[in-house]
C-alpha cells in the first residue's frame, strides 16, 4: 500500500517482566507456556503468581504449537489505523492443545474456508527487532 | 450475599436527547439530565447528599472535573457529603447502583444522584473512536498487537455462538429491527426511521459474520437518575423503582480468557439477581438488554431465562421482542437504535426500566408493567450485571 507511511506504526506488545521468557522463545520461533509446578498447570497469558493456585513457583515448558480455531473472524472494514493496510485479516481464539487460550491471527489461509473447530498450528510473524509474534495457519496433516 | 430486597429505590430519571451537538459541551448533558431526575424525584435538589458521577471517555480532563465535583458547585448542591466517581465502563451503571443502594441501606447516605454523560459523537472523530476502541478495555500485551478491537471482539461470540446454536443471520439482524421499532417510539433515540431485515444484511460487512447495521454507532448525550430508601419513596410516589434484586459475575478482562464466549456469566448473575428478588424469569414484563451487538442481546436474553438456549434469535424474528410482542425487550431502542454513548449504553437501559416499572415510559409504556430485568457489561463482556426492579416488593 503506497500510503502505508500516514499510518501509525503496528502496536508493539506492552509487556510485562515476568512475560519476557515468552516474548524472547517467540524470537527464537518457539512457543512456551508458563507453568505452575505447585499444581502443574499450564498458564497463559503469563502470571506473576499462578492463577489457579497462587503459587509462585513457576517456569516454562515448550508447547507443540497445536490447537484448533475456537472461534475467528475475517476483518474486511473499520480496522484500528494500524491495521488498514491489513485487511482483509483473520483474528481468531486459538484453544491451544495444552489447554490454554490465547488470541492470533490466522495467516497462510483463504479467509472464506476458515471453520470453528479446525485444526491449526503455529508459525512465527517478525514484527519488528524486537518482537515476533506467534501466528497460526490452518493444520497440514 | 445477605441483602435487602427493595431496601432503596430510583424515584427519578432525566435524560437527554441521543445525538450529535457539536456546539455542546458535555457538562450541558450532564446538567440538564441532572435537573430533569430531580425534578422527576419531586424532591428539593438540596435533599441530595450524595454524587456518583461516572467517567466520560471521550476526555480525561473532562472527567477528572466530574471526579473533582464540579456538578455539586454547577447544580449548587448545599448539602452534599462526597462525590465519588464509580466507573466500570458500560456496567457503570449497575455497579453505581448496587453502591448507591448499600450506601443507603447501611444509613450512610439518604438521596443519591448518580450523573452519565459524554461527547463520542463529536468529541472525538469516526477514525479516532474506532481507534479509541481498539485499546480500550484490550490487553495492549496479548490482544493489540493481533488488531483486536470491539467489532472482531463482537465477532468472535457471534461466529461460535451461530455454530453451535444454529442462529441465522436473519435472526441476529432481527434483533436489530426489533430495537428499532422501539426507538421509533422514542424522542431521545437517534435512529429513528424503519429498518427492514433486508437493509441490515445488505450493509458493509465489517468482521465476518458482523455487518454495520448490526454494530452501534457513537453519539453525545446523558442521562442521570436519583436513588433514595424506601421508606422516602414511598412518600414521594405511589410506584417507585425498587431495586428488588442484584447478581454480578467478573469473568475476564482480555476477551481470549473467557471460557465460553457465547454463555458469559449471564446465567449464575441472573440466578443470584432472581433469587434476591424473589421472582422469576416468567414474572417480568420487560426486558431491558444490554445491546452493544446483537449477539449480546440473545445470549444475554437467553442465559438470564428468558428463552432457552439458540431460541431468543426466533423470538425477535417472530416479532415476540417487538412492541406488542409477548417480552417487550430494550424499549428505548438501544444502543443500536437509541445509541451508544459510552457508559452511558446501559444507563439509558437502567433508566428506562425504572421508567416503565414506575409508568413514566411513555408511547413506550408496557401496560400493567409491575417487574423489569436490565442488564449491564462492561470492558469486553468482562462482567455480567443483572438488575432487577420493580414497583411493589414480591
Amino acid at each position: 500500500m503506497s500510503d502505508d507511511t500516514t499510518r501509525p506504526p503496528k502496536p508493539r506488545p506492552v509487556v510485562q517482566p515476568w512475560a519476557l521468557p515468552f516474548w524472547e522463545a517467540a524470537r527464537a520461533h518457539r512457543l512456551v507456556l508458563q507453568t505452575c509446578h505447585d499444581c502443574e498447570k499450564p498458564i497463559h497469558y503469563p502470571r506473576i503468581a499462578c492463577p489457579h493456585c497462587g503459587g509462585d513457583d513457576l517456569g516454562w515448558q515448550e508447547s507443540a504449537g497445536r490447537g484448533t480455531i475456537y472461534s475467528f473472524t475475517v476483518v474486511q472494514s473499520n480496522a484500528p489505523s494500524a491495521f488498514i493496510g491489513d485487511m482483509p485479516y483473520v483474528v481468531a481464539v486459538i484453544r491451544l492443545a495444552e489447554g490454554v487460550q490465547m488470541l492470533s491471527n490466522i495467516v497462510d489461509c483463504d479467509p472464506a474456508q476458515l471453520q470453528c473447530d479446525q485444526p491449526v498450528e503455529v508459525v512465527f510473524e517478525t514484527l519488528d527487532e524486537q518482537f515476533t509474534l506467534p501466528k497460526f495457519r490452518p493444520a497440514k496433516g | 450475599m445477605d441483602c435487602k430486597r427493595g431496601g432503596s429505590a430510583i424515584v427519578g430519571v432525566g435524560e437527554v436527547p441521543t445525538g450529535r451537538f457539536p456546539d455542546k459541551g458535555a457538562i450541558t448533558f450532564a446538567l440538564e439530565a441532572s435537573r430533569l431526575a430531580i425534578r422527576d424525584a419531586g424532591i428539593d435538589k438540596d435533599e441530595i447528599d450524595f454524587v456518583i458521577p461516572t467517567t466520560a471517555v471521550f476526555s480525561f480532563q473532562f472527567s477528572n472535573e466530574l471526579t473533582t465535583c464540579r456538578l455539586v458547585e454547577e447544580l449548587g448542591l448545599k448539602n452534599v457529603i462526597a462525590n465519588a466517581t464509580v466507573f466500570s465502563g458500560g456496567s457503570s451503571s449497575t455497579n453505581a447502583l448496587r453502591i448507591a443502594s448499600a450506601l443507603i441501606e447501611t444509613g450512610r447516605a439518604r438521596t443519591i444522584l448518580f450523573v452519565h454523560c459524554d461527547k463520542l459523537g463529536t468529541g472525538v472523530s469516526a477514525q479516532g473512536g474506532i481507534d479509541l476502541f481498539s485499546t480500550a478495555g484490550i490487553s495492549m500485551e496479548w490482544e493489540v498487537p493481533y488488531g483486536q478491537h470491539y467489532s472482531t471482539v463482537a465477532a468472535l461470540a457471534t461466529q461460535r455462538y451461530k455454530y453451535e446454536t444454529g442462529t441465522t443471520d436473519e435472526q441476529l439482524s432481527a434483533v436489530c429491527v426489533s430495537n428499532r421499532k422501539w426507538a421509533q417510539l422514542n424522542p431521545n433515540a437517534f435512529f429513528r426511521k424503519p429498518l427492514t431485515i433486508e437493509e441490515v444484511m445488505a450493509s458493509k460487512m465489517l468482521s465476518t459474520p458482523l455487518r454495520a447495521k448490526h454494530s452501534n454507532m457513537l453519539f453525545d448525550g446523558g442521562a442521570a437518575f436519583v436513588v433514595t430508601s424506601a421508606g422516602r419513596a414511598r412518600e414521594l410516589t405511589s410506584r417507585p423503582a425498587y431495586v428488588l434484586g442484584e447478581g454480578g459475575v467478573v469473568t475476564h478482562f482480555a476477551y481470549h480468557q473467557e471460557p465460553d464466549l457465547t454463555r458469559f456469566g449471564w446465567a449464575q448473575a441472573g440466578r443470584q439477581a432472581f433469587s434476591e428478588a424473589g421472582i422469576g424469569p416468567a414474572d417480568i414484563d420487560v426486558a431491558e438488554i444490554y445491546d452493544s451487538y446483537p449477539i449480546y442481546q440473545l445470549i444475554a436474553f437467553e442465559e438470564i431465562g428468558l428463552a432457552g438456549r439458540g431460541e431468543a434469535g426466533r423470538l425477535h424474528l417472530e416479532g415476540q421482542t417487538a412492541p406488542g410482542g409477548r417480552i417487550p425487550t430494550t424499549t428505548d431502542g438501544g444502543m443500536l437504535s437509541k445509541g451508544h454513548i459510552g457508559a452511558g449504553g446501559s444507563v439509558s437501559l437502567l433508566v428506562e426500566a425504572a421508567r416503565q416499572v414506575m409508568g413514566r415510559a411513555g408511547p413506550r409504556q408496557v401496560p400493567d408493567c409491575r417487574f423489569a430485568v436490565e442488564t449491564a457489561v462492561g470492558g469486553t463482556y468482562m462482567d455480567a450485571q443483572v438488575t432487577i426492579l420493580g414497583n411493589e416488593i414480591p
